[in-house]
């Protein structure tokens, strides 16, 4: 099974600067991928959401794509 | 990111970071003087600053409209910045937001809760120049091996040689 990408590298504060990371866990249409498919813990997810819609707030990630 | 040892956290102490987005009309010669404004909001709560980022001209992800005296423009790129302080007990951070807000040149900014150590995770991401290479797995050229062509018995009468050498 899939390990928690942010567990196994020990993030414990998801940045919403960090792009290159949030990157991986969006859809070509920039959505937020799912829990099952991102295999992240609960917690880790609501960071990586937090963190993708403080991103979108500051134009650095859109809100749609395509 | 947590791999940094912790820092020692003072009583009261609380860690914010602030990011903004300065309009792109504004001369590069000025930025410098945008940056000091935002510190002087800081110093003016006794933050104490962590870390910061210069602001550098980048595209936004989608166009951002501001109003200066009635008339809406469009903006498509600005500088990003951003600058990560302590603000010790007393400090307040309502105020900082206020100051942000007042100022005409900043396009937007976030204010959020964070902590002392760097945040930024670097993943190795490749990047591919050759799009077929993508998602192959790539075969570093194996090390050469340090050319062993002197034997244990030579090292050891150089060793031999260079430190009589040394007592002379």
């Amino acid at each position: 099974m899939k390990q928690c990408f942010f567990s196994q590298n020990n993030i414990q504060y998801v940045d919403y600067k960090d792009l290159a990371l949030l990157k991986q866990f969006l859809n070509p249409h920039a959505r937020i991928q799912g829990k099952r498919k991102t295999s992240t813990n609960a917690k880790s997810q609501r960071q990586l959401a937090e963190a993708v819609k403080r991103a979108r707030f500051m134009a650095l990630l859109p809100f749609v794509a395509k | 990111m947590s791999t940094e040892p912790k820092a020692e956290k003072k009583d009261g102490e609380r860690i914010y970071e602030v990011g903004y987005h300065v309009v792109s009309s504004v001369a590069e010669e000025q930025i410098p003087a945008h940056v000091e404004k935002v510190k002087k909001l800081l110093a003016a709560q006794k933050a104490e600053i962590i870390s910061e980022e210069n602001p550098a001209l980048r595209p936004l992800a989608y166009p951002i409209k501001k109003a200066f005296g009635g008339v809406y423009k469009t903006f498509d790129k600005a500088y990003f910045g951003w600058v990560k302080f302590a603000l010790p007990e007393g400090g307040d951070v309502q105020a900082i937001d206020a100051g942000m807000k007042a100022d005409a040149d900043i396009l937007r900014y976030i204010i959020v809760k964070t902590v002392r150590e760097n945040t930024m995770y670097s993943p190795k991401i490749s990047v591919f120049a050759d799009k077929d290479a993508k998602g192959k797995t790539i075969i570093g050229k194996p090390e050469k091996a340090a050319e062993t062509s002197a034997t244990a018995e030579e090292i050891d009468a150089g060793l031999e040689a260079l430190i009589s050498k040394e007592q002379i």
